[in-house]
């Protein structure tokens, strides 16, 4: 017996001395990367609901741009009107809809992902599949990606699809901000075609400027918010509409970060590991106590 | 009325009208899992681009791992604590929990689309993520349940190893390794006891953190900052439920006497972990002042309440009576209810609060989604049938024997 | 030591002034408001604060819709893509149009003195991220089309204006060139109802009349107007309250005078205005082409006139040419009155007795006082 009790102190130590090693190694881990530095070069894009058009050149430029069924860009333009509120999916990056058919010429929202500044995405990801670049770009890594689908569930804005009638292979889809374009220089694929430059590509803070300089210009035209600018912690794309968009296209959306306190929770449980090893050594202390109280009992 | 206790492997036949019905089940299920391999999750389940998650992860995983609470709450109760007396319900207990998780393991499984790649948490960390914790800590827990589980196969077949056939010559080799096993694992034991116990905390609370991120598509009866702290404590009070409701199913179906004394006795347990569960419900949905929306009547107002009061309210009232305690009936029945309490729970807490902002349809289970979750369920209770026939772990009671050497389960501190 | 001091500093005070007067000369002759250009109240030459867009400014050159070019052919702009054709933009036709609404300023919003600047002045013919407040130069095209283009037609047609690009040409044979716009009618007759007036529920407007008779120009009534006040089809369309509609009419007709509604509003259609039936005064061949103010001299007043050609016409040969009946008077005739030949107000027929004898032959038309002609 006593040669299981020191057993027991040794293993105890050895494991005590494994999780301090651990907690020494990983607190990179623990923390967890949403609380680096953004950069304040990236890029984001001013969309102006007032200019757009409608003609859905850019759903059919961001097909092309990313391989996809593209079919002929002249039949674009006559989806917006029949008043349908299409939603990106896996077979379009980026739609494009008019809030109120029954308003002629009213606001038009081009929809893809916010590429928000701290994706619930990102610190969803069990695999750290999906990544802020530098850029501002939201990107998704297929390789990675075990196809959880816990992206879907934490995006506010409801904007990552699954290739659910894939058996092999499906993939999360969603707007990556033409990553492999920009990288070279070129426009994203939608703000290069736009015919009427409803979407403007440039550094955020920039576009944040130059947004509300257009509002107060033209205090009548637009209503007085840049829509992203602070929700979920502020976002790559900025919108400038007529009216306001929360509600009849975005939800309605705190300023907090989007992964919103599921991160400090998570920190807290695993904040250097201590919560759990703090745990381990409790239970540890009462099962050797009770064994001992239990010991005495049954050695008389 | 003490008696001595040890665990017997059990003798009936295996095949019952029942069995033969729940295999039926199992093979439904079966069908509509390879339909999902070969044709894609889109063509099994309803699950869109509006609802990711379905049953698969709400029934299967979630309620799944806090139906297998049990396990870890009697291996605290029965190793940590030393209550002996509880011992002889620590192997179904333990054998619930391994099948449990295997299945929610299985359920991750068929659930994700890529599941060539579940191995990737393993080595693609993302410490924010609650998902991954849960993963993590499931992996591990699951090894950690099958060490657990492996002193009940040396003892069942140490001395009796008799291979077919040619491989008889390696019967002696066997049997010796086993030994080796068996006495390395009796030193080491306590280790991976604790380390269930931590580790079930653990994925118990950030199973509960995992739908926080979904922030305003949850339905805010559902949504608050304490889900873990409500997942780790519902986890907590229906550990023992669980365990009363099989060791009476096993019972019955073995035709066996249900010991009573000790369920009664774990019984009582249950009403003061269910009161602080309740107690931090109800007290959070004030704080929060969400009792608001019960005005609205409605399918979720309707969900909520059946949570709250057939499961978790009546049974903690009828865990409280001591007439019921010490009844068969009265206890099957109030674990029953704390089951579907925990089972709505989860249920509601995944599916039914999650309200996408451009859902166009609400969700509903597919018929082969419902297909699979209960064909988990019918093989789940098939090999428990099975195991409980080729591994000693229903306790008989004994004649004739010291109370302490019967009922020892190897592993244990000793 | 001092004086090389002094000279130092007065040159560079003269070159300050000199650099000041050169500036002021590119501005002078201009007379331009400091404002047109820029921004802040002070300028200076290290922060001019010039305007990001002069728009609606600094209206310099103008030139006649006349003379504006007809044709444009836009082909500056490069995207990556080229799916379309350059544009042949019918810039006059445009001008023309132009004149209901702004003028030439619809485009041209930045319209500095001297030369007409073209677009991409301003506008870059490359999209580049640089520019985030100036439109690249397809923006600023597509802007400027667009704003009329999308008022009647939801879809964006682009074909309407872009030629496909042969490798783009489209297999569907819905892409056939959609005709811009049909020749326009003009209206003879519009009768509005105005259900909510108390009398006369209908006015009968005869728009053909308002030019023919009453010498109206198109702009006159239709100023100000965008595309969509005529081509709006959608069934919400609002009709334009009364008041809108009296302000085309108010400057003329008195809208303000309650005893006047009855001039237009009727409890049925009317007839078109005819100056015989109202007045017994027909406007035949001969004053068909008169404006009324031609001998309505008062404003707004058409009373007063009976229908003796004098109310008119004094002989003088100055303001009626007697050669327009197809009888040119000769010399001796020519100075005569007119009541010596036409007695009793008819003009029909003169009576030559005053000074000729019926009986040696003075009967018109046997023997005339001048020649026929025609």
């Amino acid at each position: 017996m006593s040669q299981n009790r020191r057993d027991f102190l040794k293993t105890f130590a050895a494991i005590g001395t494994t999780a301090a090693t651990l907690t020494a190694v990983t607190p990179n881990i623990a923390k967890g990367s949403s609380r680096r530095e953004l950069s304040i070069d990236r890029k984001g894009v001013l969309v102006d609901t007032t200019v757009c058009i409608g003609c859905g050149k850019c759903e059919w430029a961001c097909k092309t741009a990313h391989n996809m069924e593209a079919g002929n860009f002249d039949d674009y333009s006559s989806q917006l009107t029949d008043g349908s509120q299409r939603r990106p999916s896996e077979n379009a990056l980026t739609v494009v809809n008019q809030i109120d058919t029954s308003i002629m010429n009213s606001d038009k929202v081009k929809l893809q992902c916010m590429h928000c500044d701290h994706p619930a995405c990102e610190s969803a990801c069990i695999v750290s599949a999906i990544t802020k670049q530098e850029n501002g770009a939201v990107t998704w890594d297929t390789d990675k990606c075990i196809g959880c689908r816990y992206c879907m569930v934490a995006c506010p804005f409801q904007i990552p699809a699954f290739e659910y009638q894939k058996a092999l292979d499906p993939k999360i889809v969603k707007c990556d901000f033409c990553y492999d374009r920009t990288k070279e220089g070129k426009l994203p694929a939608c703000v290069e075609i736009c015919p009427v430059g409803a979407l403007t590509y440039g550094t955020r803070e920039e576009l944040l400027i130059e947004a509300k300089r257009r509002i107060s210009k033209d205090p009548d035209k637009y209503f007085d918010h840049v829509f992203g600018e602070y929700e979920v912690g502020g976002t790559s794309w900025l919108y400038l509409a007529e009216n306001n968009l929360v509600n009849k296209v975005f939800p309605k959306l705190g300023t907090n970060t989007a992964p919103g306190v599921s991160e400090s929770i998570q920190h807290g449980l695993f904040a250097y590991f201590v919560p759990p090893v703090a745990l381990y050594a409790l239970l540890g202390g009462v099962m050797w106590l009770s064994k001992n109280k239990d010991k005495n009992e049954g050695g008389h | 009325m003490e008696h001595a206790f040890k665990p017997e492997q059990m003798t009936k036949k295996y095949f019952t009208p029942w069995v033969i019905v729940l295999s039926a089940i199992a093979l439904n299920g079966l069908g509509f899992l390879a339909m999902r391999f070969f044709f894609g999750i889109g063509s099994v389940t309803n699950l869109n681009n509006q609802f990711p998650w379905g049953i698969w992860i709400g029934l299967d995983v979630a309620a799944g791992v806090a139906l297998a609470a049990g396990g870890f709450t009697t291996a605290a109760l029965g190793h940590i604590m030393h209550r002996d007396k509880y011992e002889t319900i620590i192997r179904p207990a333990l054998l619930t929990a391994m099948l449990g998780y295997t299945f929610v393991a299985m359920g991750v499984f068929v659930d994700i689309g890529r599941w060539y790649y579940i191995w990737h948490p393993l080595v693609m960390w993302n410490g924010n993520s609650a998902l991954f914790e849960v993963g993590i800590c499931v992996m591990i827990y699951v090894s950690v349940l099958y060490i657990e589980f492996l002193p009940i196969v040396t003892e069942r077949f140490i001395g009796k190893v008799n291979l077919p056939g040619f491989l008889k010559k390696f019967n002696l080799l066997v049997d010796g390794l086993l030994r080796k096993l068996d006495r390395g694992l009796e030193k080491t034991m306590f280790i991976f006891i604790i380390a269930g116990v931590v580790l079930s905390c653990l994925h118990q609370s950030s199973l509960g953190t995992l739908m926080i991120i979904a922030g305003p598509k949850m339905h805010p009866l559902w949504q608050t900052p304490v889900l873990p702290l409500l997942f780790l404590l519902s986890a907590f009070s229906v550990g023992f439920p669980m365990v009363i409701m099989e060791s009476i199913s096993a019972s019955k179906s073995f035709g066996l006497k249900p010991e009573l004394d000790v369920l009664s006795s774990l019984a009582k347990f249950v009403a003061p972990l269910l009161g602080i569960y309740l107690a931090f419900k109800i007290g959070d949905m004030f704080i929060r002042e969400t009792f608001v929306y019960l005005a609205e009547f409605n399918s979720t107002t309707i969900m909520f309440t059946l949570e709250v009061v057939v499961g978790v309210i009546i049974p903690l009232r009828m865990f409280l009576s001591a007439a019921v305690r010490n009844s068969t009936t009265g206890l099957y029945i109030a674990s029953l209810l704390v089951i579907f309490g925990i089972v709505m729970n989860r249920f509601n807490n995944f599916i039914t609060a999650y309200n996408p902002p451009y859902a166009v349809e609400s969700y509903f289970p597919s018929f082969g989604e419902i297909s699979v979750t209960l064909g988990f369920v019918a093989m789940e209770i098939l090999i428990y049938r099975l195991f409980v026939k080729i591994f000693p772990i229903i306790s008989l009671p004994i004649k004739n024997a010291g109370l302490k050497a019967k009922y020892a389960i190897r592993g244990g501190l000793k | 030591m001092r004086k090389l001091f002094y000279l130092i500093l007065l040159v560079f005070l003269a070159s300050n002034l000199f650099a000041q007067n050169k500036l002021s000369k590119l501005h002078s002759k201009q007379n331009l408001d400091c404002s047109t250009c820029h921004e802040c109240e002070v300028p200076t030459k290290t922060n001019p604060c010039l305007a990001l867009c002069p728009r609606d400014k600094g209206k310099g050159t103008t030139h006649k819709v006349e003379d504006a070019p007809k044709v444009l052919e836009i082909n500056k702009i490069k995207g990556e893509k080229d799916l379309y054709g350059a544009v042949n933009f019918s810039h006059k036709i445009h001008a023309e149009m132009s004149e209901m609404a702004n003028g030439c300023v619809t485009c041209h919003h930045y319209n500095p003195p001297g030369k007409m600047v073209s677009c991409d002045f301003c506008h870059n013919t490359e999209r580049s991220e640089s520019k985030a407040n100036i439109p690249d130069l397809k923006s600023a095209y597509h802007r400027q089309c667009m704003g009329c283009h999308t008022t009647w037609e939801e879809e964006s047609r682009c074909e309407n204006c872009h030629a496909l690009n042969d490798e783009h040409k489209s297999t569907s044979t819905t892409s056939e060139i959609v005709k811009v716009h049909d020749s326009v009618t003009r209206p003879q007759t519009k009768v509005y109802e105005t259900p909510n007036t108390n009398k006369g529920k209908v006015v009968t407007f005869h728009h053909n009349d308002h030019i023919e008779l009453f010498g109206l120009e198109c702009v006159d009534c239709h100023k100000d107007e965008s595309c969509q006040s005529c081509h709006n089809q959608k069934p919400n369309f609002k009709k334009a309250e009364n008041k809108v509609q009296h302000s085309s009419c108010n400057t003329c007709h008195e809208t303000e005078d309650e005893k006047q509604c009855a001039k237009c509003h009727q409890e049925s259609e009317t007839k078109a205005f005819n100056h015989f039936a109202k007045t017994g005064f027909d406007l035949n061949k001969y004053h068909s082409k008169n404006t009324c103010s031609s001998c309505h001299k008062t404003k707004g007043s058409y009373t007063g006139l009976n229908s003796q050609c004098k109310n008119c016409h004094t002989w003088n040969n100055e303001n009626f040419k007697h050669s327009i009946t197809g009888l040119e008077l000769n010399e001796e005739h020519s100075e005569l009155d007119c009541t010596d030949c036409h007695e009793n107000n008819n003009y029909k027929k003169p009576t030559c007795t005053s000074c000729h004898d019926e009986s040696e032959g003075f009967i018109v038309p046997k023997k005339l006082p001048g020649k026929r002609i025609k």
